[in-house]
């Protein structure tokens, strides 16, 4: 909610893969899988009921979900998958291609139907996304879909839009439809995958009573319903019998079980009364030793940094900045803090993106208090008076800004660096939004589709979204080196221009990249398989050795 | 026994009662309407939501309204029931029914408690006055007060949830009792001391009244004095202590719920507040305000059946 919860360490999953590469050239097929292979039947365990604490969803439609990943992706089957194995596949669609990265062209599977019996069709896609990005339906993952064309055409900046349907959706038949984006954009097959939940179809009946929907959303994925969903109440899924999809689920069933205090969610699942829980920030010390080899740490596709006011003169000298960043021992504060679980950032994107340039921060990220000192000297010292180091309150951060601001005082010889926590996330997302933030302050990006695209275009370009969580970043340059690495024809050479990009923003050190992310997740002791992906757990290969 | 100065005062306390919940409701609007941030923008968590999308929320949750015209939509939907929705979509009224029979429950489970283990602890501090035990009440009573429920909650889960398993950790699943012991004991637990310590007093100066050395010297038997001369006189103070302590357990509720994982109002004020949702926020607290007004009213005409003074007065 708020953003407590797991909000802000889970938005996202999906970590990277080569494969991608693969997807991209035009009209190229991809490791598909036999959609018939393994219906029916668990492959391991015991079947039952697997029981997945989680936070307060909040909305079930997958245009609307801002929270509810696992809920909603266990009801739906994407059009294009990263499986266990990091491999990219297709799974609802049998091909995605293009010729130009701007004109697409996606069939899907012949024979899906949705749980109510309604088969799954070109149009349930079209439809589906003309429903999520037309501004009057409010949905919240609309923003996933602005790359195509006619968008903006329903988002209007002011006054009601003059249509309801995206001119660069066709539908060619009943399994065919093309996609025509605004500007070239050769990562669009990835963008389809798992957690970019806007692109999921709808049926038709979804339409006559979208809240109805909400609470009992039908989809063509691995589990359905088995009644209304409330918030703040726990419901089930069960395993669906008429199932199309590769991934048939291990386990008979999920309940998932909200839980306000996910502190309380891990003690639960200590006592063995819940299987799975996402490791709070506050437990991370101690989760080894309560669990043991119960503890699953994963790859994340996110990255922690700080962000900087750069309108703020104190903070404009890109040397004050480097200075910071080298006066952090990261090693220390992942001990400390994150019991060692997390990887000390070098980059601005996780090495699991294809093409992460490791290590492009080179020295600037590397804790070296004496060379630190000295840059902070040669850019004039520090007259600024007390420094804040600003982060949302509420959400177990206490310590980890703690720890920043002793080592920025110690390390740096400023006397007062204070860390402040503000009220809730309301309000620290508002300073950022009115540019009134007073000091370096928190920042984090979950990517949900693994390409370096996702994080460099949303942090460090004008029209990205979230250029107000880099102190409002801007560089010509910047945008169009992006701009032409997503253009490229090949992922492979996306992947250089996006490393080459890298390179130009380390240069103007906007933000000090401070970790790369890891989800941990607890168990019970009758989880038996845990793969994930992307750092988080995939729910249909997950098996149970006690029913 | 109902004369008509009290019908008069219970009328008098009811109009003070619409007054201040009129006053106490568009306080905590205006409150909730000037928290720092917006609402809508923090939705999307750390993704932000496009413009259009923050429009039409905004729109949709007249939440670009002037805060007086909201405060007005607000009583206009309350005297037709209707509270508004939840961000999440949810009729706050329906939230508000489902979750309150849990909370009550939780606080009158909790002030069964309180009752029993006070007024118990207080009688045998009184009885065995300067002794071990007395002392041993004492020191007991208010360590375990001054502890942070948190921390309360969290290691009354760890032993009694993991290590012995007796109670479950979290959940109502089990319901009543099962479900409720813990939490209601984590909640009592912080009353004890004065409790103990009201009934104690108060039975230590009935022990020494004259009347009860009158009885005593009749004959009466121990028992009798003690449970009928000096505990009914004694009992004054803690009942009205006990009384508007039922408005301060619902209060308490709204931590240990969240601990405890327990469908009830105060974890529901807990999210709302978070997420700045004005109408539940003021749905909420207004009926624990009306609450606390009542049980405060019971208190005053409680004290009449256990005083003729008070009642005759």
């Amino acid at each position: 909610m708020s953003v407590h919860r797991s909000r802000l360490t889970r938005l996202t999953r999906l970590s990277a893969l080569a494969a991608a590469a693969v997807l991209v050239t035009a009209g190229c097929a991809v490791g598909t899988q036999d959609p018939d292979s393994s219906s029916g039947g668990s492959a391991a365990g015991v079947g039952g009921t697997l029981v997945y604490a989680t936070g307060v969803p909040d909305h079930l439609t997958p245009g609307r979900q801002t929270v509810a990943f696992d809920q909603v992706m266990s009801l739906f089957a994407p059009l294009v998958e990263v499986d266990s194995s990091n491999n990219i596949s297709y799974l609802q669609a049998k091909s995605v291609t293009s010729d130009d990265a701007q004109h697409w062209t996606i069939t899907i599977r012949q024979g899906w139907t949705f749980q109510n019996g309604e088969p799954v069709t070109a149009k349930s896609y079209v439809d589906a996304w003309n429903a999520t990005a037309l501004s009057t339906n409010a949905f919240e993952n609309s923003g996933q879909l602005a790359g195509i064309q006619g968008y903006t055409d329903l988002n209007p900046s002011k006054g009601k839009p003059k249509t309801t349907t995206m001119s660069g959706l066709k539908v060619v038949d009943d399994h065919t439809f093309t996609v025509t984006l605004s500007k070239p954009d050769s990562s669009f097959p990835l963008q389809l995958s798992q957690a970019q939940t806007g692109f999921y179809p709808m049926p038709e009946s979804a339409y006559k009573d979208l809240k109805a929907y909400d609470q009992h959303p039908i989809g063509d994925g691995p589990f359905e319903m088995t009644g209304d969903f409330t918030p703040d109440k726990e419901f089930t899924v069960k395993k669906w019998a008429d199932y199309k999809g590769s991934n048939v689920a291990k386990v008979d069933a999920v309940t998932f079980r909200p839980y306000a205090d996910t502190n309380t969610a891990y003690t639960d699942v200590l006592a063995g009364n819940a299987d799975i829980v996402f490791l709070p920030t506050g437990k991370m010390t101690s989760a080894s030793k309560d669990f043991g080899d119960r503890l699953h740490s994963f790859d994340a596709p996110g990255i922690d940094y700080l962000g900087f006011p750069l309108w703020d003169k104190r903070f404009s000298d890109k040397r004050v900045r480097q200075a910071i960043s080298m006066s952090i021992d990261r090693q220390a504060v992942n001990k400390a803090i994150y019991g060692g679980l997390y990887a000390p950032a070098t980059a601005l994107t996780p090495p699991t993106m294809q093409g992460t340039p490791t290590g492009v921060c080179g020295q600037y990220c590397t804790f070296d208090p004496a060379a630190a000192k000295q840059l902070l000297a040669e850019a004039g010292g520090w007259k600024g008076g007390t420094m804040k180091i600003v982060y949302p309150g509420g959400l177990s951060l206490d310590s980890l800004y703690k720890a920043y601001a002793n080592q920025i005082r110690q390390n740096l010889g400023i006397p007062n660096v204070v860390a402040t926590p503000t009220t809730d996330w309301s309000e620290y997302w508002q300073s950022l939004t009115d540019s009134t933030v007073a000091g370096p302050h928190f920042g984090h990006w979950g990517a949900l589709y693994v390409s370096q695209q996702n994080t460099l275009r949303a942090l460090f370009t004008t029209t990205g979204g979230c250029t107000l969580c880099t102190g409002k970043y801007h560089n010509d340059e910047v945008d169009a080196m992006l701009a032409k690495a997503d253009a490229a024809t090949s992922t492979d050479q996306a992947a250089q221009l996006y490393a080459d990009t890298q390179k130009v923003i380390i240069g103007d050190f906007p933000v000090v990249p401070t970790f790369f992310d890891k989800y941990s997740y607890v168990v019970s002791d009758r989880v038996g398989q845990l793969p994930a992906s992307a750092g988080s757990p995939v729910i249909t290969g997950i098996t149970l050795t006690k029913s | 026994m109902i004369t008509g100065r009290t019908a008069l005062r219970v009328g008098q306390r009811l109009l003070g009662l619409v007054v201040v919940f009129l006053g106490v409701t568009f306080v905590i609007y205006l409150m909730v309407f000037s928290l720092p941030g917006d609402p809508i923008r923090a939705l999307g968590g750390d993704r932000p939501l496009t413009e259009t999308v923050i429009a039409n929320l905004r729109a949709e949750y007249h939440l670009d309204e002037p805060v007086g015209e909201q405060y007005l939509r607000f009583l206009g939907g309350l005297l037709h029931g209707d509270l508004g929705t939840s961000f999440t979509g949810r009729s706050v009224t329906e939230q508000l029914r489902e979750r309150w029979p849990v909370t009550i429950v939780l606080a009158l489970t909790a002030w069964v408690f309180e009752i029993v283990l006070g007024v118990g602890l207080g009688i045998l501090a009184a009885l065995r006055r300067g002794t071990v035990i007395d002392k041993g009440v004492l020191a007991a009573t208010i360590v375990l007060s001054a502890i942070p429920v948190f921390v309360l909650g969290s290691v009354a889960q760890l032993v009694f949830g993991v290590r012995l398993g007796w109670f479950p950790v979290a959940g109502s699943r089990e319901g009543w009792p099962i479900s409720f012991i813990l939490p209601g004991l984590v909640i009592a637990v912080f009353g004890l001391a004065s409790v103990s310590r009201l009934t104690r007093g108060s039975m230590l100066e009935g022990l020494g009244a004259d009347y009860v050395r009158t009885a005593r010297s009749l004959g009466v038997p121990p028992r009798r004095v003690v449970g009928v001369h000096v505990l009914r006189n004694s009992l004054i103070p803690t009942v009205t202590y006990l009384g508007t302590d039922l408005g301060y357990l619902l209060g308490g509720t709204v931590i240990v719920e969240g601990i405890f994982n327990l469908p009830g109002v105060g974890n529901l004020l807990v999210t709302s507040i978070r997420a700045h949702e004005g109408p539940t926020v003021v749905g909420i607290s207004t009926a624990l305000i009306v609450i606390f007004l009542l049980t405060s009213l019971l208190v005053d005409l409680a004290h009449g059946l256990l005083d003729p003074r008070i009642r005759r007065g």
